[in-house]
C-alpha cells in the first residue's frame, strides 16, 4: 500500500477549508440518514409483530409503526438529498478552485517547464486528475463515513434485537469482502495484461490506419491484416480472461451472502421456537434485512480506500503543477521596452538546455536599429535557441543580451515581448474565428484594421473564400487550412500589431516561393526602420540581410554579409551553392 | 445492424444459454422469500424443527446451484462477447484496409481508429452486459410481481402501483440527466481545449502578452462547467432518496394491507414477510436495469457506426475505355479531378504523354494540385473526367494490385512503422536481401546514419519513426521505394526536409537507377530542372515543357525560378 503523503493532505485541507461548515453539515445529514435507514427495518419488524393472526391484530401498534416508517423514510430521503447536494457543491467547487489555480500557474510557467513536459500530461493534470481528486476524495470521504456509521449502527441495532444471532451476521458477512478482494487481486494482473494487449492493438491500428496510403501504395494490406489478426487474437484471449474472472465477483459474493442469509434464517427460526428468550418474527425479518444490507458498507469501504489512495495520488500530480516554480518575476524597477532605444547586443552569451550539454557558446552580436539579421545553418544548430533567448523564453546562462545597453533581465517581460513581432515555423492557431486569431495581439482592433493586415499578408483572398469569411471558426486540429495558409494568418497577426522589431523563424517555410516574395516585399515595407531577425533555410530569402550568422553545432562559425561570406569560401558558400546541382 | 448479428454465428448456443442460466439463478432468488415464509408459517408457528432444518438446507442448495449457473452464464456471455467482437474487429479492419482513398478521407482517420478501438470496446461491453443482465433484471422485477400475486393478489396491487412509479422516477431522472451530462462533457472538452491551447500556444500567447487573458478565459469556462455540474447534480441526487421513499411507503402500505388480510384469515404472517422481501428485491433490480440501459444506448450508437462502416461498398472503378497504341508509356488525356465535397476542380483538362525512360518534374504553388496529379497516376483516386493510359491500357482496367506492384510511391509525409529499418524497407518486397537494402539506403543517402545506429539495418524504428529526424525519415521512405521491384518511381516532394546538398546527391543516385519513368514533385526548380519534361501546375492547369522552354515562355515558371535563384545568370 502506498503511503499517504502528509504534505499533500495538508494542501488538500487548504482547499477544503473554505467549505468546512458544509462538510460538517454533510456529515450530520449522513448520520441522520444512516440512522433512519437502519431504524426502518426495526419499525417494519414491529409492525409485522403486531400482526399476530386471525382476529388478533394490534391495530394501535400497527398504525403507530406504519406512520413512523413513513416519517422516518421521509426524513431519511430529505437528509440524503440535501447531503448529496452539499457534497456535490463541495466537490465541484474544490475542483473549480484547484483548476483555476492550475491554469493561472500554466500562464506563468517558464518555457523550460512547458518544453520538458508533454502537453497531454499537463492537460490531464488539470482536467482528469482534478476530477479524480475531488470526486474520489470527497465522495470517498462521505462514503467512508456513512459506511462506518452503517456498520456500527447495524451492529448496535442487531445486538439490541438479539445478541445471539448478531455474531452470525457480524462475523460472517466480511467473508464476502474477502472473496471480493481475493478475486480482485487475482484479476488485477489479467486486467494489466488486457490493457497491455489493448495498447499494442491501438498502436498497430493507429499507425496502419493513419498511413493507409503507404500500405495501399505498397499493396501491403494482407500483411497488415495478418499482423492485426495476431494482435487481435492476443487481445481477445486477454480480454476473455479479465472479463470472466472479474465477473465471478458478483456471483461469489452473492453466494456468500445467501449462505449467511440461510444461516440467519436457521438460527433465527430455531431461537424463535426455543424456550428461553424467543425472538419475534418481526425481529427475525429485521435481521434478515440487516444481513442483506450489512455486506454493502464493507464492499464500499474497501472500494473507498483504493479510491482515496488514487485521489491522493492525483492530488499530488496536480499540486506538483500548481507548485512548480513560476518564471522569475520582473524586477521592481524594471524598465519598459517602449521607453528605450532599439540597438540590440548579445555579449558573450552562453546557454544550454540541459546542464553539461552546452549549446550556445560565446555568442557576440551587435545589431543597430533597422538592421536585418539572418541566421542560417543546418537543422539543430541552435538557430531557434537564439530566438528563445531574444524573447526571454529562456534566460542566458552567462553573458547578457542588452537593448540600448540595458540587460533584458531589467526590462519587463511583457514590454520586451511586445517589442517583437514573432512568426514561427510551427504555426499556432487558437480555436476561434479568423478575425479573433488575427487580432490576437491587439484585441480591440477594428474589422478594417484586421482586413488591412490580412491583405498585406496575402491572406485576404483565401479568407474571403472560407465559409463564413473572417467569422469562420478555425483551429489547429480540425481545420481545412493548409500549413502555408496558417503561416499567412500568423504573419497577418504581426502585420496588425506592428511592433518595432521582428522575429521570423522559418516563417515562410510552407509558403510557395512566389507568395513568399510578395510577403517579403510587404515585410520590407514593414522592416524599413524595424530591426529584424530572420531564420531561414532558403538562402535566397536572406541574402540581402545586413548580417548573416552562419551557425553550426551551437556556434556562430561565420558572420558577415552575403558577399563577404561567399568571398570567404567557407561553410556558407558550400550551403549556398548546394542549391544548384 | 443485421449484418452485425451474423457475426454471432457459432455463438448461438452460448447466447441462448447465458441469459437462460441467469434466469434460472434469478428464479432461485425469487424462491427464497417463499421458503422463508414457510419457515415462519410452518416452522416457527408450528414449532417444527424438521421444517426449519429442511428449508434452511433448501436455501443453501439453492445458493450453491445458483452460483454454478451464474458462473457458467458469466463464462458463456464473456466468451460470446469477446469472440463476437474479435470477428467484428477483423471484418472492420479488413474493410478499412481496402477502403478507397476517397472513402478513407470521408470517414477520417481518427473516426476510423475510433471505430476499431473505443466503439469496439463499447460493443463488447454492451454484448456482455446484455447477455448477462438485460433479461435478468426485468425478469426479477416481473417475477417478483408474479410471486407477489401468487402470495396474495390483493396485496400485490401495491406492486402494480409501486413498479410503474419507481420506473418513472428512475427512467425520468435518467432522461433528464443524459442530455445534461452531454452538455457537461462538452463544457469539460471546451475547458480542456483552452488548457491545451495555453500550453501548445505558450510561445505565441506570451509573445503577444495574452497568457493572462487565456487564464481568464479558462476561469469563465470553468465557472460555467461548475454551475452545470451543480445543477445536474441536484437532479441526479434525487434518485436514491425518491426511490427509497417510494419503496418504504410501499412497505408501509403492504404491512397495513397484509394486516387486514391476516385479520380476515386470508393470508399468513409469513406471507406478509415474503411480500416485504419481494418489494426490496425490485428496487435493486430496477436501478441495475437503468444503468444497463445507459450503457446499452452507448453501445448501440457504437454498433450503428460500425455497421455503417461494414456496409460501405467498395468503390467501383468506372468502365475502362478501349486500348490505344500511340507509343506513349503513360498518357493523361484531358484529365480533370475534384475532391468530393469541394466545388472547384483541383486539376482541369490535363493532357501529356510520357515516353519510356523519361523523367518528369512537377512543380507549382502550394495547393496547385501537384500531389493530386501523382495520386491519380498511382490510382489512389479516379479522374472525374478524361482518361489515364498506362502502356496504352486505360488505368481503370488495371487492378489496384497491379498498380501497387508496378509503382513505387514515396509519400510526402514519410510513414515509418514500428519495427526495424529492415522491416520498413522490406514493405514492398518481403524477401529483400541485405544487399538490396544496403543498395537502396546508399542511393537514398541514408546508409551513413543507419550505420551509425545500434544494430545498423536491424535498428529499431519506433512508432512514427520518432527516433529518426524528419530528413532521415524522408530518406528511409525513399529507400523503401527503391527496394521495391517497380518500374515507375514517384517522389512526392520527398526531399523537402533535406538540405540542398543531400537532395542533389540523392537525385543523382536515383537517376542512375533503371526505371521506365520517374516523377519528381517538388517546390524547388533546382530539383527538377534537368528533367525531360516539366509540368507546371497553376490553378489546376498545366503548362508543359523543358526547363529552358518554360523559362523562356512561362512567366510564372520564371518567377518561381527567380525567387529561388535571384540572378538569372546564376541559374542554369
Amino acid at each position: 500500500m502506498k503511503k499517504i503523503n502528509r504534505g499533500t493532505v495538508a494542501k488538500i485541507l487548504r482547499y477544503t477549508r473554505r467549505y468546512n461548515p458544509l462538510i460538517v453539515l454533510s456529515l450530520l445529514l449522513s448520520l441522520v440518514c444512516v440512522a433512519c435507514n437502519l431504524y426502518i427495518p426495526v419499525l417494519a419488524g414491529r409492525g409485522i409483530d403486531a400482526i399476530k393472526g386471525i382476529n388478533n391484530i394490534d391495530y394501535d401498534t400497527l398504525l403507530y409503526n406504519i406512520g413512523a416508517i413513513i416519517i422516518t423514510a421521509a426524513l431519511s430521503a430529505l437528509s440524503q438529498w440535501i447531503a448529496g447536494n452539499v457534497n456535490n457543491t463541495i466537490a465541484f467547487r474544490v475542483v473549480r478552485d484547484v483548476r483555476n489555480d492550475a491554469m493561472k500557474k500554466i500562464s506563468s510557467l517558464p518555457l523550460s517547464y512547458i518544453d520538458s513536459h508533454t502537453s497531454g500530461d499537463t492537460v490531464s493534470r488539470v482536467i482528469t486528475d482534478a476530477d479524480n481528486f475531488a470526486e474520489g476524495l470527497l465522495m470517498g470521504f462521505t462514503q467512508f463515513f456513512t459506511g462506518i456509521m452503517t456498520i456500527l449502527g447495524t451492529l448496535a441495532f442487531m445486538i439490541r434485537i438479539s445478541p445471539r444471532i448478531t455474531p452470525v451476521v457480524a462475523l460472517l458477512t466480511p467473508l464476502s469482502l474477502f472473496v471480493a478482494s481475493f478475486v480482485a487481486k487475482k484479476t488485477h494482473n489479467m486486467f494489466l495484461a488486457q490493457s497491455r494487449a489493448r495498447g499494442r492493438q491501438t498502436a498497430h491500428i493507429d499507425e496502419t490506419v493513419a498511413n493507409h496510403n503507404v500500405i495501399a501504395a505498397y499493396g501491403a494490406q494482407e500483411k497488415a491484416i495478418s499482423e492485426f489478426d495476431e494482435i487481435n487474437d492476443e487481445f481477445a484471449r486477454a480480454s476473455l480472461r479479465a472479463i470472466f474472472f472479474s465477473s465471478i465477483t458478483n456471483p461469489s459474493t452473492r453466494f456468500v451472502n445467501n449462505m449467511i442469509y440461510a444461516g440467519v434464517a436457521l438460527i433465527g427460526a430455531l431461537s424463535a421456537i426455543s424456550g428461553s428468550s424467543p425472538i419475534t418474527i418481526g425481529a427475525l425479518t429485521a435481521f434478515l434485512n440487516y444481513s442483506g444490507q450489512y455486506a454493502k458498507p464493507f464492499n464500499e469501504i474497501s472500494g473507498v480506500i483504493t479510491e482515496l489512495q488514487n485521489s491522493i495520488a492525483c492530488a499530488e500530480r496536480i499540486f506538483e503543477l500548481i507548485e512548480a516554480d513560476s518564471d522569475i518575476p520582473d524586477k521592481e524597477n524594471a524598465v519598459n521596452r517602449a521607453d528605450i532605444g532599439d540597438d540590440i547586443s548579445l555579449e558573450n552569451v552562453e546557454f544550454s538546455y540541459t546542464p553539461g550539454r552546452e549549446l550556445i557558446k560565446n555568442l557576440n552580436l551587435d545589431v543597430k536599429h533597422g538592421e536585418q539579421i539572418a541566421i542560417v545553418g543546418p537543422t539543430g544548430c541552435g538557430k531557434t535557441t537564439v530566438i528563445n533567448l531574444l524573447m526571454r523564453f529562456y534566460d542566458v546562462d552567462s553573458g547578457a543580451i542588452k537593448i540600448d545597453n540595458i540587460d533584458i533581465r531589467d526590462i519587463t517581460r511583457s514590454s520586451l515581448r511586445a517589442g517583437y513581432g514573432m512568426v514561427l515555423q510551427e504555426t499556432w492557431i487558437k480555436t476561434a474565428t479568423v478575425a479573433e486569431n488575427i487580432a490576437l495581439g491587439k484585441p480591440g482592433a477594428t474589422r478594417e484594421e484586421i482586413i488591412a493586415a490580412a491583405k498585406s499578408a496575402y491572406a485576404h483572398s483565401f479568407i474571403k473564400r472560407l465559409p463564413d469569411g473572417y467569422d469562420t471558426v478555425i483551429s489547429d486540429e480540425i481545420s481545412s487550412l493548409s500549413q502555408g495558409q496558417k503561416q499567412l494568418l500568423c504573419i497577418a497577426r504581426v502585420m496588425l500589431s506592428l511592433p518595432p522589431a521582428l522575429i521570423l523563424d522559418e516563417a515562410t517555410s510552407s509558403i510557395d516561393t512566389r507568395t513568399e516574395i510578395k510577403i517579403r516585399n510587404a515585410f520590407a515595407g514593414m522592416t524599413k526602420g524595424r530591426t529584424s531577425f530572420i531564420v531561414a533555410h532558403r538562402l535566397s530569402t536572406v541574402r540581402n540581410s545586413d548580417k548573416i550568422l552562419v551557425m553550426k553545432d551551437g556556434r556562430v562559425i561565420e558572420q558577415g554579409t552575403h558577399t563577404e561570406l561567399i568571398a570567404k569560401h567557407g561553410f556558407y558558400e558550400k550551403l549556398y551553392n548546394s542549391r544548384i546541382s | 445492424m443485421k449484418r452485425l448479428l451474423r457475426h454471432f454465428r457459432g455463438q448461438a448456443l452460448r447466447c441462448f444459454l447465458a441469459p437462460l442460466f441467469k434466469m434460472i439463478e434469478a428464479t432461485f432468488e425469487l424462491l427464497v422469500p417463499l421458503i422463508i415464509a414457510q419457515i415462519i408459517d410452518l416452522g416457527i408457528a408450528g414449532k417444527d424443527k424438521e421444517i426449519i432444518y429442511s428449508r434452511s438446507i433448501q436455501l443453501i442448495i439453492l445458493g450453491f446451484v445458483g452460483l454454478l449457473f451464474s458462473v457458467t452464464a458469466q463464462y458463456f456471455s464473456a466468451d460470446a462477447a469477446v469472440t463476437f467482437v474479435k470477428k467484428l474487429k477483423h471484418e472492420a479492419y479488413k474493410k478499412i484496409q481496402y477502403l478507397s482513398f476517397a472513402q478513407h478521407n470521408e470517414a477520417g482517420t481518427s473516426g476510423l481508429i475510433t471505430r476499431l478501438t473505443g466503439d469496439m470496446d463499447s460493443i463488447q461491453n454492451g454484448v456482455n452486459l446484455t447477455l448477462r443482465l438485460l433479461l435478468r433484471s426485468p425478469f426479477v422485477v416481473f417475477g417478483a410481481c408474479v410471486m407477489a400475486f401468487r402470495v396474495d393478489p390483493v396485496s400485490a396491487g401495491v406492486f402494480i402501483g409501486a413498479v410503474p412509479l419507481l420506473s418513472i422516477v428512475i427512467f425520468g431522472i435518467m432522461l433528464i440527466t443524459i442530455p445534461r451530462n452531454r452538455k457537461i462533457r462538452e463544457a469539460v472538452d471546451s475547458a480542456l481545449l483552452t488548457t491545451r491551447e495555453s500550453i501548445t500556444g505558450s510561445r505565441v500567447l506570451r509573445a503577444f502578452g495574452r497568457e493572462q487573458a487565456q487564464a481568464e478565459e479558462f476561469g469563465v469556462k470553468n465557472g460555467v462547467l461548475t454551475r452545470l455540474q451543480e445543477r445536474t447534480g441536484r437532479i441526479s441526487a434525487l434518485l436514491n432518496p425518491l426511490t427509497c421513499m417510494i419503496v418504504n411507503t410501499a412497505v408501509a402500505v403492504l404491512i397495513w394491507l397484509g394486516a387486514k388480510r391476516v385479520d380476515a384469515g386470508i393470508i399468513s404472517c409469513g406471507a406478509v414477510v415474503a411480500l416485504y422481501s419481494y418489494m426490496s428485491q425490485i428496487l435493486v433490480e430496477l436501478v441495475k436495469l437503468a444503468n444497463l440501459i445507459i450503457t446499452l444506448t452507448k453501445s448501440f450508437a457504437c454498433a450503428g457506426r460500425v455497421a455503417d462502416l461494414l456496409d460501405t461498398q467498395p468503390e467501383e472503378k468506372p468502365a475502362p475505355a478501349g486500348d490505344r497504341d500511340n507509343g506513349a508509356f503513360i498518357e493523361f488525356d484531358n484529365v480533370s479531378f475534384a475532391y468530393s465535397g469541394a466545388g472547384e476542380p483541383v486539376l482541369k483538362n490535363i493532357s501529356f504523354t510520357v515516353r519510356k525512360g523519361e523523367r518528369i518534374g512537377i512543380i507549382g504553388a502550394t495547393g496547385s494540385g501537384k500531389s493530386t496529379l501523382v495520386d491519380l497516376l498511382a490510382g489512389f483516386y479516379n479522374p472525374v473526367e478524361g482518361r489515364i493510359y498506362f502502356e496504352g491500357r486505360d488505368i481503370f482496367s488495371c487492378t489496384d494490385e497491379e498498380l501497387a506492384r508496378r509503382i513505387a510511391f514515396v509519400e510526402q509525409k514519410p510513414a515509418i512503422f514500428k519495427g526495424t529499418v529492415k522491416s520498413n524497407l522490406a514493405l514492398g518486397k518481403e524477401d529483400a536481401g541485405e544487399e538490396d537494402i544496403r543498395a537502396a539506403l546508399g542511393a537514398a543517402q541514408a546508409l551513413d546514419f543507419v550505420n551509425e545506429k545500434e544494430n545498423g539495418i536491424n535498428a529499431v524504428t519506433e512508432q512514427g519513426g520518432r527516433n529518426f529526424s524528419g530528413g532521415q525519415r524522408q530518406r528511409l521512405a525513399v529507400a523503401r521505394a527503391l527496394v521495391k521491384d517497380a518500374d515507375i518511381l514517384i517522389l512526392d516532394d520527398a526531399s523537402s526536409a533535406l538540405d540542398y546538398l543531400t537532395d542533389s546527391e540523392m537525385r543523382k543516385a536515383v537517376s542512375a537507377l533503371d526505371y521506365s519513368a520517374v516523377f519528381i514533385v517538388s517546390q524547388r526548380t533546382g530539383s527538377i530542372l534537368d528533367c525531360d519534361k516539366i509540368i507546371l501546375l497553376e490553378d489546376g492547369r498545366a503548362s508543359i515543357g523543358t526547363h529552358a522552354e518554360l523559362l523562356e515562355s512561362n512567366e510564372e515558371y520564371r518567377q518561381i525560378h527567380l525567387s529561388q535563384f535571384e540572378e538569372e545568370g546564376e541559374a542554369v
